[in-house]
Order: structure tokens, then sequence, then C-alpha cells
């Protein structure tokens, strides 16, 4: 299908997400390319929302703002997220393979860009005592993709509303122990270069 | 040659003259000056308050035993020399005007007064802590009654009543601190009659430590647990308008994360009305190393700025009456202008003099105010007397002095409000961090904008619902169009 058409099928989705992940699936209406360019609106529309939320609304440091943390903790948390639910549904008899699960999150993602970027411009516009809406707009847009994240889950691994459940949980869990190994891994390499560096430098100054 | 020769003389001759007249250098100063930002960020600042000098035996010409309080009357300072069980009225040099050691007749001596305070007219209050009694005297000294124990089976007949800290109100009520007692200030009225108690320390207990504490913990853990009581209060102040400051002594750093109070505002019902709108009023917002700032004991102008002293770093804390901080000023330490443990704080009657009693050495250490600390107080005078221009002038002149002083930027912010300019108010207010009223300058901003382009905003609206209708009604028609086409193709 045309680039454009699976972009435009996001619309689908999101208000319909059984049918919408479903075709995804099995209909193959939506694409890699598509799902991750709703990611990266995403990563952009949070940067964004940090920095250009007017100044009534926003409460960060604006001097110690660094967009390349933002944009990555954003995206560690999409690739931790497909990977761990990857590996927990592998063995939980998910029909889900990584592709589709990347395109379903990368689809289920999109009402965040949709709300919190009109919301950064009306922002500008509203005083405090109207702001009201900003921040209950703002909570609607992470549980309508919360929700969507889980239909997502439910509808490509073909799971009841109870296993998906627990799925999450793990997922999460898997996240956490993802974050683990690789900080652990981390650590170690230093180390080991730290040593190698250390016999380097001993040999040298002989 | 000659030349260099010449500037070399030159020099000598200045290092010569320098050294005669002396060189008008800037003595450091025994502390640093600081205060808290929008961000809780300590943020240095120019010297609010200097060291100005230090009254001991040579000024008293006696000796004081770990005095416990100070009270500023008229150009005297009264001081309750608990160790030597009297009271003593100081001049503004350090001299001995007056010493009260007796109450009814020569023979029923004071015993560890720990609390002095005077009235507007002159008469003097003690609290005579081991007497458990508050007396009072004329101006010269002469005794006129006393306050015993209150009549009150609130207060458990094992209890010893012993009271610390005294103050009268405009009204005549009379409120004492008396040790071990937490339920508040004990309340007399004029005539010296038990009222009850007032503003009580709430007991806010940590769930966990309530649940491990009554459910999970064994009967010997239980017994070596402290027991959960209300804190009690460590010094009281009356301020112009009858509300009493009052400080609350040696919170733990838990304590102070979870936001307990460490200085109320209690109006007459005994209500907290102190104002919180700036950082957390508890001292240091981040654990220094002599610890968490503990009051000790605070006095307040009549424009509603308070200073509190801090008896575990030997700081005064100054913050205005919306809780900001102003100034951060003192140390505790062993050199001259420090303190080693500061008991009492006053100020004089235009806070242009702060004088700290230290406890342990018999001091009193005082403070000068310099221009800067002036102008922003006066700043804040002059705003709440409503001279805006006035208060004006001066947040300009701080601003050239200290170019992050937050409180400066509203405080323009707020004349420029006021005087319909509302971009440049916004502009200040962003500056000075303060969403409140930058709320408020840009609704008035935004309401002159949308009326000045009225015209402009309709045609636009206007323009796109026309076009929108436009595109829709094509639509229509060619689709009408094309049955049209269509019915007639069949025919």
């Amino acid at each position: 299908m045309h680039y454009f058409e699976t972009l435009k099928y996001v619309f689908h989705v999101i208000f319909h997400p059984f049918d919408g992940f479903w075709d995804l699936k099995h209909e193959k209406k939506g694409s890699v390319p598509a799902a991750l360019t709703f990611v990266v609106l995403t990563i952009i529309t949070l940067a964004i929302e940090k920095q250009d939320t007017a100044f009534l609304f926003n409460k960060n440091k604006l001097s110690e703002l660094n967009v390349l943390v933002d944009i990555i903790t954003v995206a560690l948390v999409f690739i931790l997220w497909c990977v761990a639910n990857w590996c927990t549904t592998s063995l939980m008899d998910g029909k889900g393979k990584m592709v589709e699960i990347v395109t379903a999150i990368g689809y289920a993602v999109f009402p965040i860009p949709l709300i919190r970027l009109p919301l950064v411009f009306l922002s500008h516009l509203v005083t405090m005592d109207e702001g009201a809406f900003i921040k209950v707009f703002g909570i609607v847009s992470l549980i309508w993709a919360g929700m969507l994240v889980f239909f997502a889950t439910s509808v490509i691994h073909e799971y009841s509303i109870k296993k998906t459940v627990v799925t999450v949980l793990i997922t999460i869990l898997g996240m956490g122990i993802l974050m683990f190994i690789g900080l652990l891994f981390f650590n170690v390499i230093e180390q080991m270069i730290n040593f190698v560096l250390t016999i380097y430098k001993e040999i040298r100054f002989r | 040659m000659k030349k260099h020769f010449k500037f070399y003389k030159l020099i000598l001759a200045s290092l010569a003259l320098s050294f005669l007249f002396g060189i008008p250098s800037y003595a450091s100063e025994p502390f640093e000056s600081y205060s808290y930002n929008y961000w809780k960020l300590a943020v240095r600042q120019p010297y609010p308050y200097l060291y100005d000098k230090t009254f001991d035996e040579k000024d008293f010409e006696t000796k004081l035993s770990f005095p416990d309080d100070m009270f500023y009357f008229s150009d005297s300072i009264f001081v309750a020399d608990t160790g030597n069980s009297r009271v003593l009225k100081l001049d503004l040099n350090g001299k001995v005007l007056m010493e009260i050691d007796s109450a009814k007749n020569k023979s029923d001596k004071l015993n560890e007064p720990r609390g002095v305070y005077v009235t507007d007219e002159g008469n003097i209050y003690v609290a005579d802590s081991k007497n458990a009694r508050v007396v009072e005297y004329t101006k010269d000294g002469d005794f006129v009654r006393e306050i015993g124990r209150p009549d009150t089976t609130l207060i458990a007949d094992n209890v010893e009543y012993k009271p610390m800290k005294v103050v009268v109100d405009k009204d005549g009520r009379i409120y004492v601190i008396a040790y071990g007692i937490n339920m508040g200030l004990v309340e007399f009225d004029r005539d010296g009659n038990f009222q009850g108690f007032m503003g009580a320390a709430e007991v806010n207990v940590n769930k966990f430590y309530y649940i491990w504490k009554n459910f999970l913990s064994t009967k010997e853990q239980q017994e070596r647990m402290q027991t959960i009581v209300p804190t009690e209060y460590s010094n009281i102040f009356v301020d112009k308008e009858n509300f009493v400051y009052a400080t609350i002594n040696g919170l733990t750093g838990d304590e102070i994360n979870a936001e307990k109070d460490c200085i109320r505002r209690l109006n007459p019902t005994g209500t907290d009305v102190l104002r919180r709108l700036g950082p957390p009023i508890v001292g240091d917002l981040r654990f220094s190393q002599d610890g968490w700032s503990s009051f000790k004991d605070a006095a307040a102008t009549d424009y509603g700025c308070y200073f509190v002293l801090d008896d575990a770093n030997g700081k005064v804390f100054a913050y205005d009456y919306d809780g900001n901080s102003l100034f951060i000023f003192g140390r505790s330490g062993i050199k001259e202008g420090n303190t080693q443990k500061p008991v009492s704080l006053v100020i004089n009657s235009d806070a242009s003099k702060i004088y700290v009693l230290d406890g342990v050495l018999g001091n009193i250490v005082s403070y000068k105010i310099t221009d800067y600390g002036k102008l922003v107080l006066n700043a804040i005078y002059l705003n709440d007397t409503g001279d805006s221009e006035g208060s004006n002038a001066c947040w300009q002149e701080v601003l050239k002095r200290n170019s992050n002083c937050e409180m400066a930027y509203i405080g323009l912010g707020k004349t420029f409000l006021s005087e319909g300019d509302y971009k440049k108010a916004m502009e200040y207010f962003k500056l000075g961090n303060n969403r409140k009223y930058y709320s408020k300058a840009f609704y008035y901003y935004r309401k002159e904008v949308m009326e000045e382009n009225f015209g402009k905003i309709m045609a636009v609206i206007i323009a796109v619902v026309l076009g929108l209708l436009a595109v829709k009604g094509y639509a229509r028609i060619k689709k009408w169009v094309g049955e049209v086409k269509c019915t007639t193709l069949k025919h």
C-alpha cells in the first residue's frame, strides 16, 4: 500500500482500535515507515512541548534543557517496550511478530502528537485560569495512547484481556530488567576498557 | 632608564602613602549572603547586613550567664540573663541601665527567667521559669503583679509548669510558652485568668511509622521509640496586627522535607495564616554542613517582613510578607561576627540593626543594614503603604546592585501592571518567575491586542468560514451536475 494511504489509516485505527489493529496485522493496511513517522512525531511533540509551551504552563528550567536527552528518553522507551514485549510474548504464545509490534505501537501513540501539538500552540493564548483544559487534554492524550497500546497488544498477539494485563505488567518488568542489564553491560565494558588503558599506560611509563 | 627609575619611585611613594593612610580595603565578612530563588537555588547577593560589633562583658561591665531571651524596646535592649537569675536593661552601647532580680520584695528572687517582653506602655513581663510564674513590672522595674500556674485541669497535676517565653498582644492577652506543654501557647486574659491554649502544633504522623509502631513492632521496640507528640514552640513574637509569630525548633530533615511548619503566624484564634507563596519557609533548603536549619526566634517589621534566627547554623533568614526569601546571612563559628549558640534575635524599629544574643558566650552580636538591604526593605515598605512610585524607584536601584533579584522584577512588574503597560509587566513577571501576576498581565494584554485587531481577526475568521462553505458548495454543485449528467445520459 502507498505510504500516504498507510499514514491516513491512523485515523481509523485510533477511533476503531480493535478493527484497526486487526487490519494492520492481517490486511496490511499499515506500514513500518508510517509507524516510525508517528514515533518521530511523538518525540518531536514531547521535545517541543517541553521548550515551547507558554511561560504560564511551562515549569521547566529552560536554561538546563537538553533536547538530546528528551529525544533519547522517548526513543529508548519505545525501543525497550518493543523489545521487551516481543521477548515476553514469544514466551507466552503471542502471535505477533516484531514488525507487527513496532507498527501497532507506532500507530497507538498517535494521540499524543495529535492532541499535544495543538495544545502547545493554544497555551500561548490562554491565561492561568482558563488553562485547566490544557492539563486535562494532556492527560486525556496519555490515557488514550495508553489504552491503544493495551488494545494493540491484545489484538496483535490475540490475547484475552486478562492475559494482556499480565503481559503488559511483565513487559514493564522486562523493560526494567533490560535497563539493568544494559547498565551492567556498560559498566563492565567501561571497567574493561579502563583496565586495558591502565596496563597500556603502565607499560608505556616504564 | 631614567624614566624607569622615576616610575619605580612613584610606585614606592604610592605604597608608602597607602601604608600611611591605609587603603580602603573591604574586610571580608565572616559570613555569606544569599537568598533562594524560584528554582530553590541559593543565589549569592550583595550583603544586606554587615557585622557591626559585638557587645560583651566589657560593654556590660558584668558577665551574662546563659542568657535566653532578648527584647528591643525604644532604644534599649532587655536581656533575660537566665544563669544569673536576673533581667537586664541595656542601652544601645551595651551599658546596663537597670537590673531586675527580685519580684514582690527583696527576698523574692527570680529563678532562671527565660523570657522577657515589654509592652508599648513600657511594662516589663518576665517568664520566671523555675518559679512557675510570669511577673509584671512597671517601666522603672517596680513589681506590679505575678501570674502563676494556670488554674486548670487541662494540665495534669504532676506536670511541672515552667514558663519559657512570654508575649503580650496589643489587647493585653498574655501568651506563654510553657516547657513540656505541647497543647500550644498558654493564653491568659489581661487580668491574668487562664483562657485556654492557642495554636497547638498539629501532629502529622508518617503513616508507615504509625503502622510500624502500633502493629508491627514488639513491646521492647515500642518502649524504645519516641512517643509521637506535637512539637513545642521555641519562641514567639507579636507583630503590629496582633498576630503571633511562633517558631518551631529542632525539626529533623525528614520532617522538614515533609513540609512541616517551622514557623507559624497565628491569628488571635490560633490559626496559622503565614503566607507561603515562595519556596518552603524552612531555612536552608538543602542539608548544610551543620545540619538542617532550626528556627529559634523571629522578629517582624510593621510591613510584614520577618527575620528568623536559625540556631543550628547561626544564620538569619529574612522573608517578605508572601514568604519569598529576602536575605540569608550570618554564620556560626569562632570568627568575630559569628555566633556559637544564638538564642534570640531582635530588630530595632526601622530594621536598620539586628541584634543576636549568643547563649553560650553571653554576647550580643549586632548587624548593621547596608544600602542594598535598606533599598529592598524600603521598596517593600513603600509598596505596603501604597506608594508604588517610590517602591518602583527603590526596585530600580536594587536591580542595579543585584540583577538576580526576582522580588525587584516582580515589584517593577506590578508597577507596570498598574500603569497599564502590560507587555512590559509580562516581561518583568517572566524575569521574576511569577506566573500568577504574569497571567494577570497577560489577560489584559490579550484583551488589548484583541480590541486593537478585532477587525482583522474577524475578517480572517469570516474568510475561513466562507472559504470552507465555498469548497463544500462547489463539491455539492459538482455532485449535482454529475447526477444531472448521469440522469440525462440514462435517458
